[in-house]
């Protein structure tokens, strides 16, 4: 990471909240009997890092599908501040298009809102340069098969950026990944939220990693254990780039560790 | 490659010689067992137009019955009430043995083509369809939201999901109904017909001329053999990013 990157970063979220993108209003989702998220409500500002912590099956992953109205509402509402808000949305799983390589997968959304199957060199250039972006830019030529779990993710998230999305939904984007390329992959998941060259600046992301949610994001929701409540919005201000051993944000994960501890 | 040929190729030439020798040997009557020899004289051009005719009507009917068939299949998908309202009725059509529904169709078809090229589609619609209808659904729910993200209209996510997912499903259809389709047409021609390997079976086994009888189910054999393996090498191309294909 550059200093220069850094010094925008900071200048680009002041103090004060900024504006709300995404506000999540008495919140109430419901899979028949089961209430999977009950009376949740936050705002996201533009320009945001957060992450979604809680036990695993706790309902984080259905709070991002209700956001992209993946599943109904039982309750309450979502507010876009912008109608037309482009959200994009990354899985766990790859899910790449097997007989597709690499760029013609990055060009599956821009083909889904040609809506035709012209796709103009403008478009092209552009999933190359998002190819390059996520460190793929000698594998656009191949296939899914010939790719790493890590390569494909990194497929997945070149495809999600060339929506052009204002604000990225992750879920556990890197979860099924080793330890090591999880960790590259967060600090480039990092790098490429701090960059100017996508419109994409707000980034929401579940995990259940304390030190993962503490080192990458600006705030960190932490909800309870199904039906998902907040327990507490803890806002993570320790200087960026940041590693899991700073000081600093040492105390924060004691924090969200005591908090996620005192529930049970 | 060339062990795979040869192995076999080395087992059929020593089971071939084996059974020329017993029915030298033991004597054996040719409207019992003819030797092989006697087989391969009775291959000729009257064998040849027979085999085309049979391998012809097979085709037509394999690819008008598929064709129908992936149309359904897609219907049924997409429409959900088609599919509880007609697949009992497919499974019924699938039930009555061709055996049966041959009579009928020359009745209604004449001895020409079609009656045969009707047996065949009746016998190769069901795999298809099934197979069909089974690979429409075969995307994981989480691909259906990820195109839902994406803002696909349903004819998109068809296209550019569903119908790729299903084609390996497809091509397994196809390898089973291409070795139904020469049984429909052989079935067709034995009920009424005046040419194709079907009625030289019916002919050739009424004279007792056991030879030629032999060279025409060798023949149906390799109608059978040729259209599976344009299947598979077609299938080879189509979806060489199926797990079952990778290099």
């Amino acid at each position: 990471m550059n200093a220069i990157a850094l010094a925008t970063r900071l200048e680009a979220t002041p103090l004060s909240r900024p504006e709300p993108l995404i506000a999540i209003e008495g919140l109430q989702v419901r899979f028949d009997n089961v209430v999977a998220i009950e009376d949740l409500s936050f705002a996201v500002g533009r320009g945001e890092f957060i992450s979604l912590l809680g036990p695993s099956g706790c309902g984080k992953s259905t709070l991002l599908k209700a956001i992209a109205r993946l599943v109904p509402l039982a309750r309450g509402r979502i507010v876009l501040r912008d109608p037309n808000l482009r959200i994009g949305f990354m899985f766990q799983k790859p899910l790449l298009l097997p007989w597709r390589t690499a760029l013609d997968n990055a060009l599956l959304p821009v083909e889904i809102q040609l809506g035709g199957s012209v796709v103009d060199p403008t478009d092209q250039s552009r999933a190359h340069r998002m190819l390059e972006m996520v460190g793929l830019a000698d594998f656009a030529r191949a296939y899914p098969h010939q790719l790493s779990g890590g390569m494909q993710q990194r497929v997945a998230l070149a495809r999600a950026l060339m929506s052009d999305p204002d604000i990225l939904l992750l879920d556990e984007p890197f979860g099924a990944l080793d330890e090591l390329t999880r960790e590259v992959l967060n600090e480039e998941l990092i790098r490429i939220w701090q960059s100017k060259d996508t419109r994409l600046h707000t980034v929401m992301m579940v995990t259940h990693s304390i030190p993962e949610a503490v080192t990458m994001s600006d705030r960190v929701i932490v909800l309870t254990d199904r039906p998902a409540r907040l327990v507490e919005d803890v806002s993570v201000d320790c200087p960026r780039p940041r590693t899991p051993d700073d000081p600093d944000a040492v105390s924060v994960m004691k924090r969200i560790r005591s908090m996620v501890r005192g529930r049970r | 490659m060339r062990r795979r040929i040869q192995a076999p190729l080395l087992f059929a030439l020593l089971t071939l010689a084996a059974w020329q020798a017993i029915v030298t040997v033991a004597n054996i009557p040719e409207y019992l067992l003819p030797a092989p020899s006697a087989i391969f004289a009775n291959i000729d051009r009257t064998l040849a137009v027979q085999l085309a005719v049979t391998f012809v009507e097979a085709v037509i009917g394999f690819l008008i019955a598929s064709t129908l068939a992936f149309g359904c299949a897609i219907m049924f998908v997409r429409f959900h009430t088609l599919e509880e309202g007609l697949f009992p009725i497919a499974i019924a059509v699938k039930t009555t043995p061709i055996v049966a529904v041959a009579p009928l169709l020359v009745i209604w078809l004449g001895t020409g083509w079609w009656s045969k090229i009707v047996a065949v589609i009746l016998i190769c619609f069901f795999p298809v369809l099934v197979n069909a209808v089974k690979g429409l659904k075969a995307a994981d729910a989480e691909y259906r939201e990820l195109f839902q993200t994406l803002g696909a209209s349903r004819a998109q996510e068809f296209r550019k999901l569903r119908i790729p997912f299903c084609l390996p499903y497809l091509f397994s259809a196809l390898k089973i109904s291409s070795s139904l389709a020469i049984v429909g047409a052989i079935v067709g021609e034995f009920v009424g017909a005046t040419q194709g390997l079907g009625y030289l079976i019916m002919v050739s086994s009424a004279h007792l001329e056991t030879a030629t009888l032999f060279a025409a189910i060798a023949a149906a054999a390799l109608a059978g053999i040729i259209l599976f393996y344009l299947i598979g090498w077609t299938e080879q191309r189509v979806i060489f990013w199926h797990s079952g294909n990778m290099e």
